[in-house]
């Protein structure tokens, strides 16, 4: 991690890289982490802080090219779908033992 | 050299040895769309197999940001360069992809690191063309990840906007990786003195450090470059696949085979692994329910990494969506769009399927579905969503169920205007 200033003679130096983008891929990048994590459970603020804290870059990169606004609208959209349902795990009962009622094998 | 059938490119090709398959296959998939790299995955590993004396550059799983980042660095920039030159222009798949399970995207009509070794390697002994890394090379697991830290001097404080260096100003994501593997591995095919050997029953690749002798051939040769040299042990080491939990022996499963320490640290939850059964002629057996070869050969959403190289590997990928389809191309072969569209949309099944990912630490070997009714039906960005309360079973290989994911009622959102009306 680059604690110090750069030294741009050190060949193992961090260096960025600049490649052509567009603004719809940017866009599909940050509907995509909207949508994945709109699945996994996360919720409104959750997601909205993915976008906002400097240190995901991906997600934070996006809302800066893209605005507070869109990302808003970009987190919403996905989680009118994804986050009207909320899916719950349930274990087996482990091998032999008695059969335990389901809230107590259920984890979400 | 013998000639082997490799289903991945559609064609046979030539090997060093002749073709010896398992009964079960080590496999995964990686959903790249869910990585957050937050290395939990390559610091599980770190702390359970390489953190001895000799180690400290090892890192069996490493996950690293492309397209600028690699470990070693440029590791897959350089092999195809290679490649490249040793078949200029002709690196390219043809055909049409089938819906067998031999040859599924197209056929490959370039040359893999095997053939390429033929023409282009003198002396005649060399089986691989590879090359090996500097010893710099191998000083991060995601070298040129740019990590927001703290400006110099200022103690507890990020930088508010993240970056210290000059920034990637594009499309990136975050490729996971261990070793894959392989059917034909390309770090046993060079090994002169045959310390790599690929077990039968699960197919993982091992490196008897007994009968190693530290020359490196293997390192060169992965293209992959997962096999790595010890100094103070002068021998090479590599991703055992933590063979005792694949094998059933931690007491907490009772016998039944448990994934990996990467896997089932999986914070992003986008990995899955388990034990694929191979038919005799080396392409997965017909095995429907189980969740990997619904993923590979039904739904077609994960596929292998850089299959040009030819080592058969048994790692899958299910491709980022929002990355230019080119260098998807290049990276997961011609199956990309397929793939994509596939995840984009997906059918009632794979939205199941993708539900058993990282729900346990034991190895699925078949699912069910209960199907229920339908529960949401509208449009995402003009996609069409349908959700269905389908009950998910996934069961072990003893055939014990070993868990079930179902839906609770719907949630109905109210509106900010009216969040305390009943
Ligand atoms: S990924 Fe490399 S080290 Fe692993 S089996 Fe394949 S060739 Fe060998
Ligand atoms: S399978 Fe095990 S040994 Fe291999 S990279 Fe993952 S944790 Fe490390
Ligand atoms: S633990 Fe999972 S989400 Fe985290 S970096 Fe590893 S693969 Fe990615």
């Amino acid at each position: 991690m680059p604690y110090a200033d750069p030294e741009s003679d050190d060949p193992q130096e961090l260096v960025g890289v600049e490649l052509p983008g567009s603004e719809a891929q940017t866009r599909e990048m940050a509907a995509a982490f909207a949508e994945e994590f709109a699945q996994l459970g996360y919720t409104r603020a959750q997601i909205l802080a993915l976008y906002r804290r400097a240190e995901y870059a991906g997600a934070h990169r996006a809302w800066r090219l893209l605005g507070e606004d869109q990302i808003v609208r970009v987190v919403d959209e996905s989680l009118a779908v994804w986050g009207r349902i909320r899916r719950v795990v349930i274990d087996a009962p482990a091998c032999g033992a008695p059969d335990p009622p389901t809230w107590v094998r259920r984890r979400s | 050299m013998p000639t082997v059938r490799n289903w991945q490119l559609g064609r046979e090709m030539s090997y060093p040895y002749d073709a010896r398959f398992p009964s079960r296959q080590f496999a995964f998939v990686f959903n790249i769309n869910r990585c957050i790299a937050c290395q939990s995955c390559t610091m599980a590993c770190k702390s359970t197999w390489t953190f001895n004396k000799g180690q400290e550059h090892m890192w069996w799983a490493n996950v690293e940001t492309k397209p600028y980042g690699g470990y070693p660095q440029w590791w897959d920039a350089r092999i195809l360069a290679r490649l490249e030159e040793a078949n200029p222009a002709g690196q390219v798949w043809g055909g049409a992809p089938a819906d067998a399970r031999f040859g599924p995207y197209g056929v490959f009509e370039g040359t893999t690191i095997f053939e390429a070794a033929a023409t282009t390697l003198t002396p005649d002994s060399a089986r691989v063309l590879g090359y090996l890394p500097a010893d710099d090379e191998w000083n991060a697991p995601n070298i040129y990840e740019d990590n927001p830290v703290g400006k110099r001097g200022v103690r507890n404080q990020l930088d508010p906007t993240g970056e210290q260096l000059p920034e990637h100003k594009t499309w990136f994501f975050y490729l996971a990786r261990i070793c894959n593997h392989c059917s034909y591995p390309a770090c046993l095919a060079a090994c002169p003195r045959k310390a790599i050997y690929k077990r039968p029953e699960d197919g993982i690749v091992l490196l008897d450090q007994a009968e190693c002798r530290g020359y490196r051939k293997c390192v060169e040769a992965c293209p992959y470059k997962k096999s790595m040299y010890r100094g103070n042990t002068r021998t090479s080491e590599k991703c055992i696949a933590c063979f005792p939990r694949v094998e059933g022996t931690d007491p907490e499963t009772g016998g039944e085979p448990m994934e990996t320490r990467c896997m089932a640290a999986c914070i992003g939850q986008i990995r899955m692994q388990g034990l694929v059964q191979i038919a005799a002629d080396g392409t997965w057996a017909e095995d429907r329910q189980n969740p990997l070869y619904y993923l590979v050969h039904v739904a077609k959403v994960a596929l292998p990494l850089y299959p040009q190289f030819g080592t058969q590997p048994n790692g899958y990928y299910i491709p980022p969506r929002w990355v230019p389809r080119p260098y998807l191309r290049q990276m997961f072969g011609p199956g990309v769009d397929q793939a994509i569209d596939s995840y984009v949309n997906p059918s009632r099944e794979l939205l199941a399927v993708l539900q058993l990912f990282r729900r346990s630490n034991r190895i699925i070997d078949r699912y069910e579905i209960q199907e229920g009714p339908k529960v949401y039906e509208g449009s995402l960005r003009g996609r069409k969503v349908e959700l269905f309360n389908d009950t998910v079973i996934a069961f072990g290989r003893s055939g014990r169920e070993i868990f079930r994911t179902t839906i609770e009622e719907p949630i109905h959102v109210r509106t900010n205007a009216h969040a305390n009306s009943i």
